[in-house]
């Protein structure tokens, strides 16, 4: 698609959004076109991060405005040769679409390139994005507003009056406050649409696969629209399409998906739920440590949109260069849709023309750099909680502490590991059948303030091989004094 | 009116030097050429891209600058235009209050691997369009070289051309990459294609490398006659035509007019040959020959140094070298050496007028700077 943003006059075209021509003042229209021709070739050898794979081709487009742009791509294409974008033929077909400045138009498109999804005013809507904490739409922890606005915008053109947007932050974290500084309670606000507490709703219990789930009650009985953000994610490799259903189920449910592996149960949860269309925000992305704030903003200016969920988050695997987690091989197994990119339609930008290495989440990683953790699959609430601990404790000097948390631990993860710190049930649970004392015990319902009083000290003090009753008692006192003194 | 005092450069090539100590050396030697001191600089202009990759590590180097050249009191501004970053730093000169302005370009581009300087020299194209869709500089102009060989039936023979003469006369450049190397036209024509239709021996040198030069009010041998700048949009895919860059027509037409002169009255000319494509457009934007006429000039040998309008005869950034910013006050010190009879084995016969031409991106930021040797 070539799009210009052209003055009423016609005199003067821009390849940048502009509101109003600065020289008349006037209005501008856009011009917008999905037919072009190949007027120019050349074939690159040499490569550059962003574009490793060599040799590529980037052909120069013309339409029938005159308009011109660049597209790489890895086919051979001859001048004079049209370029379109035939729309899907099957239904696990992902869209790849690289944003040029205009989200909404990019969307419109790429969702009248889907197979077989239509959009019937009578439809009852419930958009899911990704809210897991306060944080802005540029850090791209949250789904970018401006995606939701432009989303919205496209169903209430198609006449759709019953939309609700619906999500829950991550354990541990407030979804009003999250959704508010996302921007996204803006959104719903403009649109004057109701935002749901997914952690508030009334709950129906389904059973998939001798798992039993309990799931909003919204979730089934709307017509279901993902917006995940595309996200690298440090406990199951990238956090996408299927990883954003998470979050429609309640917190215990939630909490027993990851004790008895996320990597197992999250797939079951896609079987039970209805058919669904993912509309993967790339339009910034993260990589390194996600999915929280401790990762990087990617800039990747990108849609992904397919009807199949594992589909769409093979596709952004192997774009991004990653190693493919077992819950998209288990899904795959279990028929939930298609990870073979080999067979998998793309549609639009061709996947081996966008693969970038993206950086990827390490494993251990926390905003301190002296305290790593050794996560054996935590529930969200510990995982997440243990992020904010360390975060704490940031420009405190010490000695290296090793934060174990989740059920899923085995000894070869421990191996050569000192100082364990075992925070949370499971955690301290799993090492004593293991034979490993740590040096302390933090259960998850001791006291924010206490908990981290209690890190500290093991931080600060090396050769400190467990936790005394006076340790605890100053962590206790300190807990109190922050109390006291917030109160006043 | 303004004057050329004196010039200085480094030789162009890869240097364990900082980029500091690259401005030091490039600085004395346009004082010793100059015949002044330090002290009667009024103002310092220094092009400097602003690169993550020259192993350096320095924002700010107007501080360093001072530093190194242990003068507080001298203003220092620094210019980032990308490959144009010298023309435009002199440009300024031409247009400030000083009296004694002393232009510096420098660059530092071995440190880093081809694969990061060429991710680098992107970031000077359009970050949504080109960069994401692989246009790399060398790309950018491959698609552009193409344009131009379909509309004008030119060939890569014309670019071999051009990458040979500037070769040829690099090898009698001490200060070149490719002094004394010699490159035959089997070279260059079986060389690997970087980006069809361009292959390596038609691209310029990523290389390291400072130049100087002291812009006077005060007469001296050397007028600058003419000192233009114009800036276009950066994609050039923008552009009606591809294949002529206004930014050097518009450029070269305000600098023939306050020269007082035409095409015609140049003797020789430094351009900015980033990739031989980009020369044989030159030729024709600068008014030296009709559209898509630029490659009888290679042909017929006319750009030669021993041809009626010798072309970089430096060797170009083609094999002098490119350190980015260094290029457009390089082309200075080319002109000025050939007027004052100090280019050696490549000295010209006919030096009145020369005229440098200096490009940031494809053609969106332009300078035409044309000198006249007083009693040439």
């Amino acid at each position: 698609m070539i799009i210009r943003w052209v003055s009423e006059d016609g005199k003067r075209k821009w390849i940048y959004p502009v509101k109003k021509d600065i020289y008349t003042k006037g209005k501008i229209i856009k011009q917008i076109s999905t037919k072009a021709k190949v007027i120019g070739i050349t074939k690159v050898n040499i490569p550059s991060p962003m574009h490793p794979i060599t040799p590529y081709n980037v052909i120069l487009l013309e339409d029938g405005y005159g308009n011109r742009m660049p597209k790489k791509t890895m086919k051979e294409y001859k001048i004079n040769d049209v370029y379109e974008i035939k729309p899907a033929k099957t239904d696990s077909a992902v869209i790849i679409a690289k944003i040029k400045y205009d989200i909404y138009e990019y969307l419109k498109h790429s969702l009248k390139l889907l197979h077989n999804y239509n959009i019937s005013s009578k439809d009852k809507i419930l958009i899911k994005p990704s809210i897991i904490e306060p944080a802005y739409s540029y850090q791209a922890v949250a789904t970018n507003s401006e995606l939701l606005d432009a989303l919205i915008t496209y169903l209430r053109e198609n006449n759709v009056r019953d939309i609700i947007v619906a999500e829950q932050a991550m354990l541990g974290n407030d979804t009003i406050e999250s959704a508010a500084k996302s921007g996204i309670l803006d959104v719903c606000k403009k649109h004057e649409i109701p935002f749901v507490d997914l952690s508030k709703s009334e709950y129906v219990e389904k059973t998939s696969d001798n798992f039993s789930f309990r799931i909003a009650k919204e979730v089934l009985e709307r017509k279901l629209i993902n917006m995940p953000v595309m996200k690298t994610n440090s406990q199951i490799v990238v956090s996408g399409a299927m990883e954003n259903m998470l979050r429609v189920v309640d917190e215990n449910t939630q909490k027993k998906m990851f004790e008895q592996d996320i990597e197992e149960t999250l797939p079951k949860l896609i079987k039970i739920l209805p058919n669904f269309l993912s509309i993967g925000d790339a339009t910034i992305g993260m990589q390194a440590n996600g999915p929280t704030l401790l990762g990087e903003p990617a800039f990747l200016n990108m849609l992904f949109l397919s009807k199949d969920p594992v589909a769409l988050d093979s596709v952004f695997i192997e774009a991004g260069i990653f190693a493919k987690p077992n819950y998209i091989k288990e899904a795959a197994l279990m028929g939930l849709g298609d990870s073979d990119t080999n067979n998998i339609e793309i549609i639009g930008d061709e996947l081996e023309a966008i693969k970038y290495p993206l950086k990827a989440a390490e494993k251990n990683a926390t905003a301190h750099t002296k305290i790593k953790l050794i996560d054996g699959k935590a529930n969200p609430y510990i995982y997440n909680t243990a992020l904010k601990m360390s975060a704490k404790l940031v420009g405190l000097l010490g000695q290296e502490i090793n934060l174990v948390i989740g059920s899923l631990i085995t000894k070869d993860m421990l191996q050569e590991k000192t100082r364990l710190v075992a925070y949370g049930k499971e955690a301290i649970e799993k090492l004593k059948p293991l034979g490993i004392k740590p040096v302390a015990e933090i259960p998850e319902e001791m006291d924010d303030i206490e908990k981290i009083m209690l890190l500290k000290s093991i931080l600060q003090n090396p050769d400190k091989e467990s936790i005394t009753v006076i340790d605890k008692l100053k962590s206790k006192i300190a807990s109190f004094g922050t109390k006291i003194k917030n109160k006043f | 009116m303004h004057y050329i005092k004196g010039v200085g450069m480094t030789k162009f090539g890869i240097h364990a030097e900082t980029t500091q100590e690259l401005c030091y050396e490039a600085i004395m030697e346009a004082l010793d050429d100059a015949n002044m001191p330090l002290s009667e600089i009024d103002e310092i202009i220094i092009a400097k891209g602003d690169s993550q990759n020259d192993g350096e590590r320095q924002r700010l180097f107007q501080g360093v600058l001072s530093s190194i050249l242990q003068d507080e009191n001298i203003p220092i501004i620094q210019i980032v235009a990308a490959c144009c970053g010298g023309g435009v730093a002199l440009w300024n000169a031409i247009n400030s209050q000083a009296k004694n302005c002393l232009v510096v370009g420098v660059e530092k581009l071995t440190p880093s691997p081809t694969k990061y300087i060429t991710d680098d020299l992107m970031m000077a194209s359009e970050r949504i369009y080109e960069q994401t869709e692989g246009l790399s500089f060398p790309a950018q102009n491959a698609l552009i070289a193409q344009q131009y060989m379909m509309k004008y039936k030119a060939n890569s023979d014309d670019l071999a051309l051009v990458s040979l003469k500037n070769h040829e006369n690099a090898f009698g450049n001490p200060k070149a990459r490719f002094y004394k190397k010699k490159v035959t036209l089997d070279m260059i024509k079986n060389s690997p294609v970087v980006a069809s239709p361009l292959r390596l021996f038609d691209c310029s040198l990523s290389i390291d490398g400072a130049a100087a030069a002291i812009v006077s009010k005060e007469e001296t041998d050397i007028e600058i006659i003419g000192s233009s700048l114009y800036t276009d949009r950066l994609p050039a895919f923008e552009s009606q035509d591809m294949t002529s860059w206004d930014g050097t027509t518009l450029a070269a037409k305000t600098a023939y007019k306050q020269a007082g002169i035409t095409p015609n009255d140049v003797d020789f000319v430094e351009v900015h040959d980033a990739f031989t494509s980009v020369e044989l457009m030159a030729y024709e934007d600068l008014g030296f020959a009709k559209k898509g006429e630029g490659k009888e000039l290679i042909r017929k040998g006319i750009t030669k140094i021993n041809g009626a309008l010798p072309v970089n005869t430096s060797g170009g950034l083609k094999a002098k070298g490119h350190p980015v910013s260094a290029t457009g006050v390089s082309q200075i010190y080319e002109i000025v050496k050939q007027m004052r009879g100090q280019a050696e084995k490549r000295q010209l016969d006919k030096t009145r007028i020369g005229l440098a031409h200096n490009v940031g991106g494809v053609g969106s930021t332009v300078t035409v700077h044309i000198l006249k040797h007083i009693g040439g």
